[in-house]
């Protein structure tokens, strides 16, 4: 009987609330519009911003560092095949962490050097199969692919082949450490010039067969050496767990995950989210200020009605009830009509804002060079909700000026 | 006998004499490789291993000058070199001042540069080699590998000139496959008395890139050898470096300790 009569008392509130933002069209129209473009324009730059971010993690974790990557203990100080330990090593994972693959590779420095340059690159032994879980498998291949790991040509990037002022089916020549610490020289024809989202990458990535590789460079203790071994989970989330596995399996090598082999993409991603905090938490204040200040007009005009329903027997929580309710109200509807504009402009952008004019200053933050908007739904409801809930405190100012209003104060007006 | 023929048989006798005696003077000169001529097959190999030796023996001392000319600036050194074999070389400069002390050591295939203002001995890492030495335009390389022509390429001959008399042997020096080399070939001319008078070093289109000629060609020590090498990019004509042999001294009597890491940074010059 008491919950009738409470939600009879809030329907006629709702009612009341709903005719008196109906009722000044023009203010509330701009009033709305103002809520709508702050969160649909916040809504677009946090889904590029979190577009930005994803973009970071898959291309630190493409990049050759995989979620996880196992080395030997002192290849981080003296990045050398006498750092190096056996292919042999086998990876073993449980059925709670499922993995995506798995890639073994040699990663050494290397110079490099055509008729007329000469430059330091990453010699990395692949197995083509095998990396189909690294920016490997992204490359647009000019020439021909490395056939398999026993493939004792070069894959080169654009720009090197350029700064080489070399082409595919030419020689160059590669010096490199063997696993005995003596310098090898050798001769090496190119099979195929890849194209990479990211110029760095093609300036330092050199690939060859990973077996060809290493009959080349091993030595007699350890006769298939690899350098690295970089795993790729299917969730990220798992990264912890496989960690601490492969950590226990395996004592005698480093155990990292791409936090801590790329801090800095780490920190960045981190910032992310506090810069979508901060720049929601702009946007919102400003919009505030423009709420309250025009509530609390509503509210002034309104001090003779206002007075009357007091006069009438409305009592001052009902009328804070009221008030509260028409600002989130209109809260509410600026909200969702952001929501649905800032949707719209995500999906209006597509395929994403193309950013290879800044292609230099873009790839220093590691990110490519095509910026894709990322929506997600947690994203979404969390700034609708905060949005309603900004409305909510905005709704205390008003709120409390239109306590004051008794009906002595509105029959003197 | 007509006159006529008389005449024509005169004539005939003296270009056979001519010929009798360049054949001779070819035999002289001619030492260790003399089968070169021999039948119409030319034996490349001997042919580039004799041109190799000839600036060499078992030891040797060398007083060089070398200018280095760019568009805005020349400098002339002067520098000192000893050689064992063909694998040992320890090269300093004496002058000018501001240069002297400056030296290479070269033991087989490893390289170690000195520089008396850092007192300090570098070995040249592998990736170094291909770059200026001394901020001239000889690399590393082309001071480091004689005997490179014998090891890592395939030598064919491609065609025979005249210069000055002499039959001048064109060598294509064509690098094995898997042979540390950037050239598409490297070409080389050299005289039928062993002096090797040209070297251009071709890029995989077989464009020439860099080319060394020699400028004189003369006796030093007993030994018909180059004196005056200059070495260029093809496509900058105003800026080459010159090397020239001022005294040469073949079979000295050179110490073992000369070629150590102790007598590169004692910087005695004997």
């Amino acid at each position: 009987m008491i919950s009738s009569s409470l939600f009879s008392t809030l329907a006629m509130l709702f009612n009341l609330s709903l005719r008196n933002i109906v009722r000044y069209r023009r203010r509330n129209f701009f009033l709305f519009a103002a809520i709508a473009v702050a969160v649909g324009g916040t809504t677009l730059s946090n889904a590029l911003i979190r577009g930005w971010q994803v973009d970071m993690l898959e291309t630190a974790v493409a990049g050759l560092t995989g979620h996880i990557k196992l080395q030997a203990p002192g290849f981080a100080d003296d990045p050398s095949l006498q750092n190096a330990f056996s292919s042999l090593t086998p990876i073993a994972l449980g059925e709670e962490v499922p993995i995506l693959g798995f890639a073994q590779r040699i990663n050494i420095p290397a110079v490099i050097s055509s008729e007329r340059e000469t430059r330091g690159v990453a010699l990395v032994g692949v197995d083509p199969a095998n990396e189909g879980i690294s920016l490997y498998s992204d490359f647009v291949i000019e020439g021909e692919d490395l056939s398999g790991p026993a493939d004792g040509r070069l894959l080169i990037g654009k720009a090197l082949a350029e700064t080489l002022q070399t082409r595919v089916g030419r020689r160059v020549v590669v010096i490199m450490e063997g696993a005995d610490g003596k310098s090898r020289e050798r001769g090496y024809r190119i099979a195929g010039v890849f194209d990479a989202p990211m110029k760095i990458s093609e300036e330092l990535l050199v690939f060859t067969g990973l077996q060809a590789m290493q009959a080349a460079l091993s030595s007699a203790e350890l006769s298939r050496p690899i350098t690295e071994l970089s795993l790729v989970l299917q969730a990220e989330e798992d990264r912890v767990v496989a960690q601490r596995e492969l950590a226990a399996q395996h004592p005698q090598l480093v155990v990292k995950d791409w936090r801590e082999m790329q801090p800095q993409v780490a920190e960045i991603v981190d910032l992310v989210d506090a810069t979508m905090a901060i720049w929601f938490f702009l946007i919102m204040s400003a919009l505030t200020f423009g709420l309250v200040n025009t509530l609390i007009a509503t509210v002034m005009q309104r001090t003779r009605e206002l007075g009357m329903l007091r006069a009438l027997g409305m009592n001052q929580r009902l009328v804070l009830i009221q008030v509260v309710m028409e600002c989130v109200g209109i809260m509410v509807v600026g909200v969702i009509a952001g929501l649905l504009l800032g949707v719209a402009m995500v999906f209006g952008l597509g395929d994403g804002i193309d950013l290879s004019a800044f292609s230099e200053s873009v790839e220093a933050f590691g990110m490519s060079t095509l910026l894709k908007p990322v929506l997600t739904l947690e994203d979404l409801l969390l700034f609708g909700g905060l949005s309603v809930l900004v409305g909510f405190f905005a709704s205390f100012f008003p709120a409390r000026r239109a306590l004051k209003i008794s009906p002595l104060m509105a029959m003197n007006r | 006998m007509t006159r006529q023929t008389l005449h024509m048989s005169l004539v005939w006798q003296a270009v056979i004499c001519v010929v009798r005696r360049l054949m001779l003077l070819n035999l002289a000169l001619l030492t260790l490789p003399c089968s070169i001529q021999a039948s119409e097959k030319l034996d490349v190999v001997a042919l580039v291993a004799g041109s190799i030796d000839q600036t060499r023996g078992l030891s040797s001392f060398a007083e060089m000058s070398m200018l280095i000319k760019r568009p805005s600036w020349q400098r002339k050194s002067t520098l000192k070199a000893w050689t064992r074999g063909r694998e040992d070389a320890l090269i300093r400069f004496v002058a000018p001042a501001r240069d002297a002390g400056n030296a290479l050591l070269k033991q087989g295939e490893r390289m170690w540069t000195y520089t008396p203002k850092l007192n300090k001995s570098i070995r040249l890492p592998g990736g170094m080699m291909s770059q200026s030495w001394a901020g001239s335009d000889f690399s590393y390389n082309d001071m480091s590998r004689s005997d490179k022509w014998l090891r890592d390429y395939t030598l064919e001959h491609v065609g025979t000139d005249r210069d000055l008399g002499f039959a001048v042997y064109v060598v294509d020096a064509i690098p094995r496959e898997d042979a540390a080399v950037v050239w598409g070939k490297e070409q080389l001319r050299i005289r039928e008395d062993l002096v090797l008078l040209e070297l251009t070093y071709f890029d995989q289109d077989m464009q020439p890139v860099r080319r060394m000629e020699s400028l004189a060609v003369g006796e030093l020590s007993g030994r018909v050898m180059a004196t005056r090498m200059r070495m260029q990019d093809v496509d900058k004509p105003d800026q080459y470096t010159e090397l020239e042999y001022l005294d040469m001294d073949f079979d000295v009597d050179v110490p073992d300790r000369m070629f150590t890491l102790f007598s590169l940074q004692s910087g005695r010059s004997r």
